[in-house]
Formats: structure tokens, C-alpha cells, sequence
């Protein structure tokens, strides 16, 4: 039950011996640029096959599958609910709204009906060897559901922009007293290899693009009344009609959340199973892209608790007995105080302690920087074909 | 999954209810939010005593100073229901032990970090089962906490590192509905101080560690002025969810001040928008850091003070039991 808890922080990469594991720390913190095992660029992804809109029965839905035989699916399903409003916070914005007229002759007093609830959006995460209330699936799918619920766009000043104003939240709302709520189901079909992040949070990109709601025929505040006719229905996320390449106007998109480990000096994005279990940091960063700013921003950043930590240390030729390089004097040394042992090149030490500062900030310039990953990676995903 | 073991109360509790008459006007309502009365950059006092439970191998207690409002509102009742709370909670530290023989062998101390909201911690009652927002603190704490301990001095052994929240930090003010800032801003702080604790917990119970990990908060805020317009976006240090109509961006950090490293970043909010709208260029990601770090600092201070008292009480203990 231990080894179980214990996977669920990290990932299941404690059968690498410490010889291996410091030949992947040495050859991943060379300092021109790393060498990866399977020969990428340290900014490129594994190579992967997506399609969408593969179960019938969901709004969305999407399938991608990782070269290494990872493979996820993921269906947003969309029901219609009634809004609860508690009676208090009613109270309150109905004198707030009564003040609002008395002040502004009516101005404003329908802006607070277009804010929606974080909790109208669901997110369930079911990976092969894990229960539901596991500490891994509860950390991935809150690390996701947190930039989703967070994104909220600028208050309409472009195409695009009004329908999306205050977010995916905002985008909920069909009236003050319905709204949409969103169940998005992640199904990890294969064992989780290496950290399933970067898989999962790519596939409900692609769902969430795919994801059409129905056509909403009544007007105001009437009762929600929707067209039948499936093609009429109207992307969650609005693309632009003249096709995805023209990227004049941005667009609005949903959140991506990059998995960035750092090894040394070296910065590697995508890590595969061998990469993330020498890495010094791990980090989760979610951006997404907006109509108003033509950068992208960010979400959310989390840590992800590095398997490095976890490792068993190497001991060295001096400390060994078996290589006859061990004096008492070491051999006492080494049993009183088996940590301090200064690092020796070639053997392998448990990662400790965290993260520098200007690390962390070299980590985040390289996902959001002009043309860095971020980007690349948006486009990417753009290119796969919806609908 | 809800608990099916025990008679539950209302799964949301009841709420005294507000008359009309009792208010002098619905512009009161709005006035009603706790104004913050600190400086940008000043923290809330920090209450941490260690050892204060005496079964458990290492313990503390951390309490946030209750803002002014708070005070202000009990000697000077105007409603039943208190403006602000202040977080209160408990960590105890049970190990290194033995792990159970079934279990696999393991070369490095086996941390297990479970965080809990005690039912009446909140304005919302909480189950007796821990949800996933528990949970995910739970992670939290345990990241930050397991670059700290040198894991490799109990191959093993186990770790177990209980925290109770006893009062836990609104998310909003209880006036504003619930759909104006939902998120869950007071699980920030919250988890700043589940760090802080710990960390004095762990000392006290003379568990190796690399330095005192201490936990601190940032956000970017745009208050309303007293006009009721929203002013421009500031970062503050420390911030108490129920005195700001809207936090923008929010980052906490486990800081180690010794070897200056994070052990623990978690940053969440759109906060795009408040450099856009200013020339300031201060607000963004990496001042937001620098501020979270700057509180953890400031707690770090306080975190040293009772970790020395605890010292000197243990130091107190040996030396009495050899005099008698």
C-alpha cells in the first residue's frame, strides 16, 4: 500500500538502478543542450496521433495515442441545469442592481448574471491501477480543471470576444436561471508510463475544441428551448469561419498545461519516463490564448513533485566494501552520517531541496515567450482537423 | 462519496438570517467588507507554539492574528455573522516508524501528508471525508515538504504528518455572491500555513531537514476605492480573501531562505489583464513569486522563534532529568 502511495506523487519509475539513473542526469545536463534518450530537441514532443469527435454519443470527444502506446480518450458530455442562487447573495444583488438603476438609469444591472460558477465544471480522471480518490488522479484532474475555470477573456472588444466574455465560466451561462454544466471525462486507456500529463491535458484540449452545444432558439430569460438539428449547433470554443490558418484575430482556446522538467541547466519539455525520473524540478504550466492580447497567457503554475527524490542512491568505489576502496575510518564515517558525503561525478544522489528562483523563471520564459512552445504547441493542435 | 456511517447534519449548514430592518441600507452591504488596514507588503501577526501535543513525536499550532474587522465586530455587534475568520490549525508529526512488515522496502523515509477541515472550519460545513480539495492540499504539502527532509537517513521507515484545520480562511467575502470570485483563494493561505506548521512540527520532532521551509502568499488585487470603482490592480503580500472584491492572480510558495530554493510553487489566476491595463510592468508572474517569497521570509522569522523555544524546552527536558 506504501509503494502504491508512493507512486501516486510521482510516477512508477523506481526500477531504474542508480547507474543508469546518473548516465541520464549526466548525458541530460550536458551544457550544450541535452542529449535525450529517444534523440529529441529538448522543446520537441513525442510524436502522437489525434483524432476527434470519435464517440457519437458526447458533445465532444477525442482519442490521441502517444508513439509509445499511451493512449487517452476523453468525452465532455453538456446537460442543461437550473442556476441556484443562494438567498442571501440573491438579497444582495437584487438591492445591488435596484441601486445600480437608481444610479445609472439601468446601466449595468445584467452584468452580474454573466459571471458563471467554477463548479459547473466537472472533471473525473480514470487511470488503470489507480481508485477515483487516489492522490494522483485528485492532483491531475484539479491541476486541469484550475486554468479551465480561471481563463476568463477580455470583456468583449473584438469578434469572438463577446461570446466568450468571462471565460469557458461565462460561456455556461444561457440565461440568469439556466445554465450548461460540463462533465469532462478523461480515460486513460493504457497504464500510465511515464506522467500522463501532458497526454491527458492535450486530449481535452481537443475535446473541449470539438465540444458543440445546441443551438439555443428561445431568447432571455424565457425557459431554455434548443434546435434539434445537430449541424445547426454552435462550437463551445467559437472558430473562426474562414478557416483555422488565418490567425489575424485570435481566437479563444482552451487551456494547455505543458510539463516542464529541468535537469541541470538544461530546460527538457515532454520528459518521457526515464527523463522525469533524473529530473531536478518538475513543472506544470498551463497557458492558453486570448482574443485581447496577442501574447499568450499564463494560467496556472504547480509543482509536480519530482521521482527523483524517491531514487535509491548510488555509493561510491571509495565508500564500497566489495571494491576494497573502503577504510574504517569511511566505513564510520559513512554510518554515522550516510548523507553527507559530498557528490561524486558518476554516482547517482537522490534529488533534495527545490528550485532557484531564476530556474523557474528561465522555465516560464520558454513556454511563453513569442514563437516559443506554447505557441508551437497551440498551433499544433489548431492543425488537427475538428468537425 | 458521501458518508453513509454516521447521521449527517444539513449538508450546508443553515444561516442566521439577515432582517432588512437590521440593515440601515442595502449600501451598507457594500461598505460592509472588511477593509484591509495593513500595509501592502505587511503580514498578519503569526501565532506558532510547538509541542503542544505531547503523545505525538512532533507538534504544532498556527494561528493567523484575526483581522481588525474581526475584533471591531465583537465588541460592536451589528450582525450575526462575523465578517472575516482567520485560519486556525494543528499539525502533529507522528515517526519516523517502523512500516508495517507487508509493506515493500523502501530506501528513503516514506511521507504521508493528510490534510483535513475539521466540519465547522468553514462557513460551508465540510463531510467527514476528505474531498478533493483536501486531498489536492494534501499533495501540495507533501511536495514541499519532502525536498526538505533528508529522506535517506530512515530506509524504511514512515512519516506521518496530520494537519487539522480548525478555522479556515473565507474564499470571499460572505457578502459577495458566489459566483463573483469562486475560486477557492482561501485554500492559498490555508496551505501557507499547513507549510509553516509542518515545518515547526517536523523540527519538533529533531527530523533532519535541509532548512525551516517556510510558507508564504501573494496575490494582485484590484480593490474598490471608496467610490465603488475598481482601482488599478496592486500586489499585496498576505492577503485575506474577504477584504478584496477581486483577486486577479495568487501564488504561494514554500521558501527555503538558507539555500534560497522553492520546494513548492503553486500560482493560479489570470492576471494578464492587470498588466495591460497599467505601464507598470511590476505585475507579472515573477513579482508575483518575488512577493510570495517575501512573505515566507517574513514567516520564516517567526518559524525560527519557535522552533528556538522548542530547542530550549527539549534542552530543558534532558537537563532536568539528569539533575534528578
Amino acid at each position: 500500500m506504501t509503494a502504491q502511495r508512493q507512486a501516486s506523487s510521482a510516477s512508477q519509475s523506481l526500477l531504474i538502478s542508480p547507474a543508469e539513473l546518473s548516465y541520464l542526469y549526466t548525458s541530460l545536463s550536458l551544457p550544450d543542450g541535452p542529449i535525450r534518450p529517444d534523440g529529441r530537441s529538448p522543446t520537441q514532443f513525442r510524436p502522437l496521433t489525434a483524432e476527434t469527435d470519435i464517440l457519437p454519443g458526447t458533445n465532444g470527444s477525442a482519442r490521441v495515442g502517444f508513439a509509445d502506446g499511451t493512449q487517452a480518450i476523453v468525452g465532455v458530455k453538456a446537460e442543461v441545469e437550473k442556476t441556484v442562487v443562494a438567498a442571501e447573495a440573491l438579497n444582495l444583488s437584487q438591492q445591488q442592481t435596484q441601486e445600480d438603476y437608481a444610479d445609472n438609469e439601468g446601466g449595468e444591472g445584467q452584468k452580474t448574471s454573466s459571471h458563471g460558477h467554477g463548479s459547473w465544471v466537472q472533471m473525473s480522471i480514470e487511470i488503470p491501477g489507480f481508485r477515483d480518490d487516489d492522490a494522483l488522479p485528485v492532483f491531475l484532474s484539479e491541476m486541469m480543471r484550475e486554468p479551465l475555470v480561471e481563463s476568463v477573456a477580455g470583456a468583449g472588444d473584438g469578434m469572438g470576444g463577446d461570446e466568450m466574455a468571462g471565460g469557458l465560466k461565462g460561456r455556461l451561462v444561457i440565461n440568469k436561471r439556466w445554465h450548461w454544466r460540463l462533465y469532462i471525462d478523461v480515460l486513460l486507456l493504457s497504464q500510465p508510463l511515464s506522467y500522463p500529463l501532458p497526454l491527458l491535458s492535450l486530449t481535452t484540449h481537443l475535446a473541449l475544441l470539438s465540444t458543440k452545444l445546441p443551438k439555443l432558439k428561445s431568447k432571455g430569460e424565457e425557459d431554455p428551448f434548443f434546435d434539434d438539428d445537430w449541424n445547426a449547433a454552435e462550437y463551445l470554443y467559437p472558430r473562426s469561419p474562414s478557416g483555422p490558418r488565418l490567425s489575424s484575430t485570435k481566437q479563444v482556446r482552451p487551456p494547455v498545461t505543458l510539463l516542464v522538467i529541468s535537469v541541470g541547466d538544461n530546460v527538457i519539455f515532454d520528459p518521457n519516463r526515464e527523463e522525469i525520473a533524473v529530473a531536478d524540478t518538475v513543472l506544470a504550466v498551463s497557458v492558453t490564448q486570448d482574443s485581447d492580447s496577442d501574447g499568450l497567457k499564463l494560467l496556472s503554475i504547480r509543482t509536480v513533485d519530482p521521482p527523483s527524490r524517491l531514487t535509491q542512491p548510488g555509493v561510491s568505489n571509495s565508500e564500497n566494501v566489495a571494491t576494497l576502496g573502503s577504510t574504517a575510518a569511511a566505513e564510520e564515517a559513512a554510518m554515522t552520517d550516510p548523507s553527507t558525503g559530498e557528490e561524486v561525478a558518476g554516482v547517482w544522489r537522490p534529488r533534495r531541496g527545490g528550485v532557484k528562483r531564476r530556474t523557474i523563471a528561465k522555465m516560464l520564459k520558454l513556454v511563453l515567450q513569442k514563437g516559443g512552445v506554447g505557441e508551437e504547441v497551440l498551433e499544433g493542435l489548431e492543425g488537427v482537423q475538428v468537425g | 462519496m458521501t458518508d453513509r456511517r454516521r447521521i449527517n447534519g444539513p449538508p450546508s449548514g443553515t444561516r442566521p438570517a439577515v432582517f432588512a430592518s437590521s440593515l440601515k441600507s442595502a449600501s451598507s452591504i457594500s461598505t460592509g467588507r472588511p477593509r484591509r488596514q495593513r500595509q501592502p507588503d505587511e503580514l498578519r501577526k503569526i501565532f506558532l507554539k510547538t509541542g503542544l501535543i505531547p503523545s505525538a513525536s512532533g507538534s504544532a499550532y498556527l494561528e493567523f492574528e484575526p483581522s481588525a474587522s474581526l475584533a471591531a465586530a465583537r465588541s460592536n455587534p451589528q450582525s450575526l455573522i462575523p465578517p472575516s475568520s482567520a485560519l486556525k490549525l494543528a499539525c502533529t508529526v507522528h515517526g519516523p516508524k517502523p512500516l508495517p512488515r507487508s509493506a515493500s522496502f523502501s530506501p528513503n523515509v516514506v511521507l504521508t501528508t493528510h490534510v483535513k477541515y475539521a466540519p465547522f472550519a468553514a462557513r460551508q460545513r465540510k463531510g467527514h471525508i476528505r474531498d478533493a480539495s483536501e486531498r489536492d492540499l494534501g499533495v501540495h504539502l507533501e511536495t514541499a515538504l519532502r525536498g526538505v527532509i533528508v529522506a535517506e537517513r530512515w530506509p524504511k521507515s514512515g512519516l506521518d504528518i496530520t494537519i487539522t484545520i480548525l478555522e479556515a480562511e473565507d474564499d470571499r467575502w460572505w457578502g459577495d455572491a458566489p459566483d463573483s470570485h469562486d475560486a477557492p483563494w482561501g485554500m492559498m493561505n490555508v496551505l501557507a500555513g499547513c507549510i509553516t506548521a509542518a515545518s515547526a512540527a517536523i523540527a519538533d520532532a529533531r527530523i533532519d531537514c535541509l532548512d525551516l521551509v517556510a510558507g508564504g502568499v501573494a496575490a494582485i488585487v484590484s480593490d474598490e476605492s471608496a467610490e465603488g470603482e475598481t482601482s488599478t490592480p496592486k500586489l499585496m503580500l498576505d492577503t485575506d480573501p474577504a477584504e478584496h472584491k477581486s483577486i486577479l492572480s495568487a501564488c504561494v510558495v514554500a521558501y527555503m531562505p538558507s539555500r534560497d530554493e522553492i520546494t513548492e510553487l503553486w500560482l493560479k489566476g489570470d492576471h494578464s489583464k492587470a498588466s495591460l491595463g497599467t505601464t507598470d510592468q511590476s505585475l507579472n508572474h515573477e513579482s508575483l513569486i518575488d512577493g510570495a517569497v517575501n512573505a515566507a521570509r517574513g514567516a520564516h522569522t517567526v518559524l525560527a522563534e519557535a522552533v528556538k523555544e522548542s530547542a530550549e524546552r527539549f534542552a530543558g527536558l534532558s537537563t532536568g532529568a539528569n539533575t534528578v
